[in-house]
């Protein structure tokens, strides 16, 4: 494939560098708040210390580089962010020893973070004070693993960039502020205050990011003096121009638009450890104009356009997600940052949005082959099949990449929520499938919750058997159920009850960022926030959606299934067989195992009976969730996806009735549970599109197929006609694993000769010697489809 | 026996008790009875995906001729649907029965293994006369056919075998083209489960040089041929 030596050295670069700890920006912001600055309002703080960092951070200038720019002092050097979130000590050597996801922790920031950082922040973090604001129920139902808290170590952040920045410098902002500002009346408005301090604070924070780009064209410049290939000179000197116009001015071309990008991703992500990065979504559409012109006044050509576009990939792979402990690691163990860039999908007048940028993207996917940055094709009616045949062969190479979304599907979703039709249409999908409306949401995902914990909790009368405590309501002793509807109202108690716990607990910890972390340069960045005067964590993007993610279906399905099944209509068993049966973890009768796992209808197999189950499990969940008010003026809503996390909440479940056995991972998205799905991929797909998709604001659905399956023209035919065809049954998202069984129990046995193997995980990919083992078993144990 | 279960034919008859009462599905029992309605449900639930991709039913086997009449109810059913039917065939059976179904075949996938009779016989146990007289019956009436030839080294690769293929197949009208089929192992597991030997276990799956030359050599009879 063709890459230049430059971008050859720079990916290696990347792939060779290892994950790092870095103390910078701890330091930089422990000297910070230890200015006694007086009365300064909340906004006004966090662009000062914004400010601060972007004046103070090492600028790194790697060698050969295009795109300048790193989170920290050099490639993959993570930064941390003490006042979200203090590592202790014991923490810094979890990161610095565990075998998977980890982070060189040098000795001299073990001493920083025991001499400074720790005695400052710690018992002062937003997570100390979150812990100790939310109630014993909450930490109740938070350690016996019913949900986990998206916020307890990072930041809201879930949203993506549209236009914006590539026809408004940060001068324009900072314009469009003073406009504002002027404007503000402070006779009739009662916020006009803090809508002053918040305005204050953004117009701040625009100008940190102009000065930090200054700096990198100062670095360059000297570098420039020491350079004697003529070459680079010319490079350097280029470079040094970019880093001046942008990101004070609007871009003017392809470079700089993609500089400018970079900086303001740059600044968002260290602002805040923000979860799921931050984006710049629909990259076709706005590099098109740039990329149309550039070849036509010949100051760009392909191959150079392409060449950058590479190095633009680069940048991405350095930045490895915030180093996560506890829960969180657990519910996100990866390296991957989840920035997602999408192709395709529809122009805001409903046009076919594939354009020769498209493909010219899909070139660089397939060619750069790295985990970050994410990337999806957008697939709508009006898109040719081409496009999606083009992007077929990429996924048929097997690392996990571009997944396939139903961009028709995203704007009824979006619609449905209340979003301008226009607004959907320049919206997508982020992070792993979540929706929204680019550059004008906010869409938090507040954490997984876990579903099958639940039917435990049921089955026990609200108690959770792994600590004996009671955590759940008492909804009736299961062995006096007489119907299976007793059984599943019961279940639909306890949901709600759950469900008000979290949504309480989220009431309060959305105040606790609204008050105490602002972020006024994402702020600058998502409309409507400077026209309302208020910061993106207050309810000033123009829509406001809070999320939370229901996790095992599949099992629970299945679950459910067994025992209307087994215990209530062929009675096979009573309820309290069966429970005495889960208690042992079925150690005194394997037999019965087998039967719930072979005699029982499983989720997965187009089969009316498990699926209408499905069907009741996801309008109980839907009607638990869905409209429900968050404190920031907007709704809530479903999405069904787990990240890693089906591993971790599976670990706090004992025996389910669907046959699985205690502590073994869940189903992952909405596919049916490992191994259930027996009648091939178009069973599953009906099964599956049986949901009412468009109610949620995102599905996962993972399908692993065999190289020789895709290796025919023929073949990558077929793969089409499926993704078409599960899109038409209105499904919202697919993905490809594309290996056999063999390579991956190989690549466990000898992780060595297998580095470089990428899986598809759920929503993102990652290196398959990189997870954890019960993931790694998890995956190939996932369907293997040998025939269509 | 060596840790796997098999079983003793001579005792066995079929109940198919062993595999309902084993749980952990180490006996399966290959086949079961349905009526029309509950194949038509099975073929009905792809619909959505022969619309999309303009596909449709295969129906294969072993030699699904030999269930005519069955054939001809779901191949009427189908035709009701407009749903696509393929029929995959060796053609060993009476004109009549071909007759009786192929006014709703929409394509035939028509296995040509051996041209020499005496050779036929040999490795098949019946003769081929029947199968190229309906071979050449159904193209003559129009029937839009797929020839399918495996490709087994030492039994039917010869040159002298191709070349009879060829001169015959580019007589035919009709004859959308042949798929060279490399043999595969993959009827082995088969043999085993009926507790028959594979007699050609020793014959080794042709390379893709051999294949390439193989399709050369029927393409110079002006068919289109793909290697499969």
């Amino acid at each position: 494939m063709s890459m230049t030596d430059r971008v050859r050295k720079l990916r290696q670069q990347s792939l060779d560098s290892l994950e790092t700890l870095s103390g910078e920006r701890a330091e930089l912001m422990t000297a910070f708040y230890k200015q006694d600055l007086g009365l300064i309002s909340s906004p006004v703080r966090r662009a000062m210390a914004f400010h601060y960092l972007m004046e103070n951070k090492a600028i790194c200038i790697n060698d050969g580089e295009l795109i300048v720019g790193e989170k920290g002092p050099a490639p993959k050097a993570a930064p941390t962010f003490p006042e979200l979130c203090c590592h202790t000590l014991e923490d810094l050597d979890v990161l610095d020893t565990r075998e998977k996801i980890s982070f060189k922790v040098c000795s001299d920031l073990r001493d920083r973070y025991k001499k400074t950082i720790i005695p400052y922040w710690q018992g002062k973090s937003l997570r100390d004070l979150l812990f100790k604001e939310m109630r014993p129920e909450w930490m109740a139902a938070y350690n016996a693993g019913i949900f986990t808290e998206f916020m307890e170590q990072r930041a809201p952040g879930h949203t993506v960039l549209d236009n914006k920045i590539y026809n408004k410098g940060m001068l324009d902002f900072q314009a469009e502020i003073d406009t504002q500002l002027a404007a503000l009346d402070y006779l009739h408005d009662p916020e006009a205050y803090e809508k002053q301090e918040e305005l204050k604070a953004m117009h701040l924070a625009a100008g940190a990011l102009i000065r930090f780009a200054e700096r990198h064209a100062l670095k360059v410049l000297s570098l420039v003096k020491q350079e004697f290939d003529p070459l680079r000179k010319k490079e350097l000197q280029n470079i040094a121009e970019v880093c001046t116009q942008v990101p004070a001015h609007a871009p003017r071309n392809f470079w700089e638009a993609l500089q400018y990008y970079w900086f303001v991703h740059l600044g968002v992500t260290t602002e805040l450890n923000t979860w799921d990065a931050f984006c710049p979504g629909r990259l076709d559409q706005h590099l098109l104009p740039f990329y149309e012109q550039g070849l036509n006044d010949g100051s760009l050509s392909r191959p150079f356009a392409e060449e950058l576009l590479q190095c633009f990939w680069i940048k991405f792979n350095n930045q490895p997600a915030p180093p996560k402990v506890g829960v969180t690691a657990l519910e996100s163990s990866t390296y991957t940052d989840f920035a997602q860039i999408n192709l395709g999908g529809l122009r805001p007048d409903g046009s076919d949005g594939v354009n020769e940028v498209t493909y010219l993207l899909l070139d660089v996917i397939e060619e750069m082959r790295l985990i970050q940055p994410s990337t999806s094709i957008q697939v709508s009616k009006k898109n040719p099949d081409r496009f999606i045949k083009r992007a077929a062969r990429i996924i048929r190479t097997g690392f996990g990449q571009p997944s396939v979304f139903n961009a028709d599907l995203i704007v009824q979703e979006l619609v449905r929520m209340g979003k301008d039709l226009i607004d959907a249409r320049c919206g997508g999908s982020s992070g792993c499938v979540e929706v929204g409306a680019f550059g004008k949401e906010n869409y938090n995902l507040t954490g997984y919750f876990n579903l099958p914990k639940v039917l435990e909790i049921t089955l026990h009368n609200g108690i959770d058997p792994r600590t004996g405590q009671q955590i759940g309501l008492e909804t009736g002793d299961p062995r006096n159920f007489i119907r299976y509807d007793d059984l599943f109202v019961a279940f639909e108690k306890q949901l709600n009850y759950f469900i008000d716990i979290k949504v309480r607990g989220n009431n309060v910890i959305e105040r606790l960022y609204a008050h105490y972390m602002p972020c006024p340069f994402l702020s600058l960045l998502i409309d409507d926030c400077i026209v309302r005067g208020k910061d993106y964590h207050n309810g000033g993007a123009r829509y406001n959606t809070s999320y939370i993610q229901g996790v095992g279906i599949g099992t629970m399905t299945d679950s459910l299934t067994a025992l209307k099944y087994h215990v209530y209509d062929q009675m096979t068993f009573s309820m309290a067989d069966l429970l005495k049966l889960l208690e042992t973890d079925f150690t005194k009768d394997e037999r019965t195992r087998q039967l719930l796992l072979n005699r029982t209808p499983k989720f997965g197999n187009d089969d009316d009976y498990p699926d209408s189950l499905m069907t009741s499990l996801f309008d109980v969940y839907f009607n638990a969730v869905d409209g429900r008010h968050n404190t920031r003026g907007g709704q809530y809503h479903i999405n069904l996806l787990p990240t890693t996390v089906h591993i971790y909440f599976g670990s706090v479940i004992g025996a389910t009735p669907d046959g699985r056995l205690a502590g073994t991972s869940l189903s992952e998205g909405v596919s049916p549970v490992q191994g259930a799905d027996k009648r091939g991929p178009t069973a599953v797909l009906r099964s599956v599109a049986k949901m009412d998709h468009v109610r949620t604001g995102g599905t996962l659905l993972n399908q692993k197929f065999t190289p020789q399956l895709l290796s025919t023209d023929d073949g990558l035919d077929k793969l089409v006609q499926l993704i078409r065809t599960y899109f038409k049954l209105d499904g919202h998202h697919i993905q490809f694993n594309v290996v056999d069984a063999e390579t991956l129990r190989a690549a466990q046995k000898d992780p060595d000769q297998y580095r470089s193997l990428i899986v598809r995980v759920a929503g993102y990919s990652d290196y398959f010697c990189d997870l954890i083992p019960t993931l790694q078993d998890e995956i190939i144990a996932r369907t293997e489809q040998k025939e269509f | 026996m060596n840790g796997m279960a098999s079983t003793d034919r001579s005792k066995c008859d079929d109940c198919g008790i062993c595999c309902d009462t084993c749980y952990n599905n180490a006996r399966e029992m290959t086949g079961r009875v349905m009526t029309v309605s509950q194949v038509m449900a099975e073929i009905e639930r792809d619909v959505p995906f022969y619309d999309q991709s303009g596909g449709g039913v295969t129906f294969s086997g072993g030699e699904p001729l030999l269930q005519s009449r069955f054939l001809r109810e779901l191949l009427l059913a189908c035709r009701a649907h407009d749903i696509h039917t393929t029929v995959d065939t060796s053609g060993y059976a009476a004109w009549e029965t071909l007759e009786s179904v192929q006014e709703y075949v929409n394509l035939f996938l028509y296995d040509l293994k051996l041209m020499n009779d005496d050779r036929h016989i040999h490795y098949t146990g019946v003769s081929n006369r029947v199968i190229l007289r309906n071979l050449q019956r159904l193209s003559q009436s129009g029937y839009r056919i797929l020839v399918r030839i495996p490709l087994i080294p030492g039994v039917n690769d010869d040159e002298y075998n191709l070349r009879q293929s060829g001169s015959f197949l580019s007589t035919l009208p009709c004859i959308l083209g042949v798929e060279l089929i490399s043999y595969h192992h993959l009827a082995t597991a088969k043999y085993e489960a009926l507790g028959l030997s594979f007699p050609l276990s020793e014959t080794h799956s042709p390379n893709a040089d051999e294949m390439q030359h193989s399709a050369v050599l029927l393409s110079e009879f002006g068919l289109t041929v793909k290697v499969v």
